[in-house]
């Protein structure tokens, strides 16, 4: 039986709050600084050869849990193994074993050449002299950058760079690549085609661990997801099947503009159909409501909404999403 | 770092050296101004000497003599500065380039690669050695041409012989800075400190001998006097090789003291900042 491709056991990662000064130290001040947990407790097992993402708002713990798994940070408590080594006890054969992309363009030197970036990194991951070229190539190719081999880092687009990114977490030919929010700030043409090369990824056998704040990269991309909330997984599973977790075939979202009480509306809603989350804002009524028909919930909305006068200003209607998923465990949207 | 450092980190070193190196290239005016001052400072002091001691008033030159062993003034302040750039250069450089790169962001990407820690700790610095040879180069030629101070053949090749004897230990003193970006991100303040106090102790522009002896011992520790007290012998005294060895066994010994100092000190404040997050954070 092969090992997990990642495998983190009761994985925590405190920080702390507020700080210190030199001044304070000296004149032996109590400390006030306050610890905030931002990994919980996660336990997490990823299967080679899948692509599994961790699904969560800004300020989740994704990127922590990743900086984790790739050693870039020591965890407070917990165990994790990457393709059955102790990230604790060998983190240097761990990171010789993983090609990860955790600050995107950032993470190259712009006033060199992607050639020359590759170059440098290649000597970074140790690999062979006489394979240099050809593995750079290969990863050029990979990422479809090789007409481009030879510019400056920083004539290239965000996209370019994103791209390049991943070909340099290609170098050491990982059997587990790390994501961290891939398509962050790339317009749809660069998303879609770096989404692609993540999916050659998984044809070519690779495990791919990834964070998104964005629900349909998770929802295509992903073979299993877990949700993330407050430092804790909320929700572990496919897509497919956590979506399966509404009980509703469609989701309907609308405005109403209302001056009374909501309250009396909700509860004459609610009869017919789950409401995952109502906001009030000026006037406006913002609800999510989960169903088992729209063609029937509709009317009855508005209905209510006629009976204590206020008036419908939008009406949607939307097949289950993972960012629905996500409202149902947490009450909040992803972008809160 | 309480791994082996194989070939394949040999390797790394010089990509990281020869990286650096490109970047700089295409920085060219940063090679204008480094023309500019290894000229001009040394040559305001010099000049400010040769009016203090009534332009070599023989009275004036024999105090200096008793003091320094010589009366090339112009050499002994010129041989100065360029340690005095040398020094900048190694407290600034590697400090600089790693929170650059932590700046950047491409920090974590090199942390995150298989590579011995030495590599980002004093690879960068490799291209410095470009600078200070370029520096050791325009003072001979600003000695010559503006003060008619012909260096002897000989004494080049021992300065540069020194250089070289002298690196090792230089280059892990400038490595506790760039150590020290890991854990406390911005540390110029330290170098400014640092930089004046060896400038001050290290006999930069006056002997040393003009310290308290309290201060004279303190710069018996460090690398710098060593180096330029040897590069003045072969310049301005005629020392031969046996004549500086003495002084590369000390630099050779402080090589060791302060090159395991800083791969402790990179280790603790490493660990440090895998335990705050520091290393992605600026």
């Amino acid at each position: 039986m092969t090992d997990p491709a990642v495998e983190a056991s009761g994985l925590v990662k405190e920080f702390e709050k507020g700080r210190r000064t030199i001044w304070q130290r000296l004149l032996r001040r109590p400390d006030q600084r306050t610890t905030f947990r931002a990994v919980d407790g996660i336990d997490l097992r990823v299967e080679t050869g899948e692509i599994f993402g961790l699904l969560g708002p800004n300020g989740a713990g994704k990127t922590t849990t990743m900086k984790m798994i790739s050693t870039l940070l020591e965890p407070t408590a917990g165990t994790i193994r990457v393709l059955g080594i102790d990230v604790a006890r060998e983190p240097r054969k761990v990171r010789a074993r993983i090609g990860a992309m955790l600050s995107g363009e950032r993470s190259l030197y712009w006033k060199l050449t992607a050639r020359e970036n590759l170059e440098y990194f290649a000597a970074l991951y140790h690999v062979p002299p006489h394979e240099t070229k050809e593995r750079i190539e290969r990863c050029l190719v990979a990422v479809k950058l090789q007409d481009r081999a030879d510019d400056y880092v920083e004539r290239f687009s965000t996209g370019m760079r994103q791209r390049l990114a991943l070909a340099r977490a290609l170098l050491p030919d990982p059997p587990l690549v790390i994501l961290d929010e891939p398509t962050v700030g790339l317009d749809p043409q660069a998303s879609r085609d770096l989404r692609d090369r993540v999916r050659e990824l998984k044809r070519q056998g690779r495990t791919v661990l990834l964070t998104t704040h964005y629900m349909e990269e998770a929802d295509q991309l992903c073979d299993r997801i877990a949700i993330v909330d407050h430092g804790q997984i909320v929700a572990l599973d496919t897509p497919a099947e956590l979506k399966r977790r509404i009980r509703a075939e469609e989701v309907v979202r609308f405005e109403i503009g209302l001056t009374g009480d909501e309250a009396p509306l909700l509860g004459r809603l609610s009869s017919s159909a789950s409401i995952a989350r109502s906001e009030r804002q000026n006037g406006t009524l913002s609800v999510t409501a989960h169903c088992a028909s729209a063609r029937d919930f509709v009317p009855t909305m508005f209905d209510a909404a006629q009976s204590i006068g206020a008036t419908v200003r939008h009406v949607e209607v939307v097949p289950v999403s993972l960012e629905d998923v996500f409202i149902s465990l947490t009450g909040r949207a992803l972008r809160e | 770092m309480n791994e082996a450092f194989t070939a394949a980190d040999l390797r790394a070193l010089v990509a990281a050296g020869q990286a650096q190196l490109r970047t700089l290239r295409r920085y060219p005016a940063a090679f204008l101004g480094q023309i500019f001052w290894p000229v001009l400072l040394p040559s305001v002091w010099v000049l400010m000497g040769q009016a203090y001691s009534g332009n070599g008033d023989p009275q004036a030159m024999s105090a200096f003599e008793s003091r320094s062993g010589t009366t090339g003034v112009t050499l002994f302040v010129f041989v100065g500065y360029a340690m005095y750039m040398w020094l900048s250069t190694l407290l600034w450089g590697p400090g600089t380039q790693l929170r650059r790169d932590q700046v950047t962001g491409t920090l974590e990407a090199v942390f995150l690669t298989p590579v011995s820690r030495v590599v980002p700790l004093f690879g960068p610095t490799l291209s410095n050695v470009i600078w200070t040879f370029f520096d050791l180069v325009v003072v001979g030629v600003a000695v010559w041409l503006l003060f008619g101070v012909v260096l002897p053949i000989g004494g080049i090749v021992l300065t540069l012989l020194i250089t070289l004897a002298g690196m090792p230990a230089m280059y892990a003193m400038g490595s506790f800075f760039s150590a020290s970006v890991l854990r406390f991100g911005e540390v110029g303040p330290a170098v400014q400190f640092v930089r004046g106090a060896l400038s001050l102790l290290c006999g930069i522009t006056f002997p040393i001998v003009m310290l308290p002896a309290w201060a004279q011992l303190t710069a018996q520790a460090m690398p710098p006097t060593y180096v330029v007290e040897a590069m003045r012998a072969v310049l301005l005294k005629g020392a031969g090789p046996i004549d500086i060895l003495p002084a590369i066994g000390v630099l050779a010994v402080l090589a060791v003291v302060f090159g395991a100092f800083a791969i402790a000190l990179f280790r603790v404040l490493e660990a440090s900042a895998r335990r705050t997050g520091m290393l992605g954070r600026y």
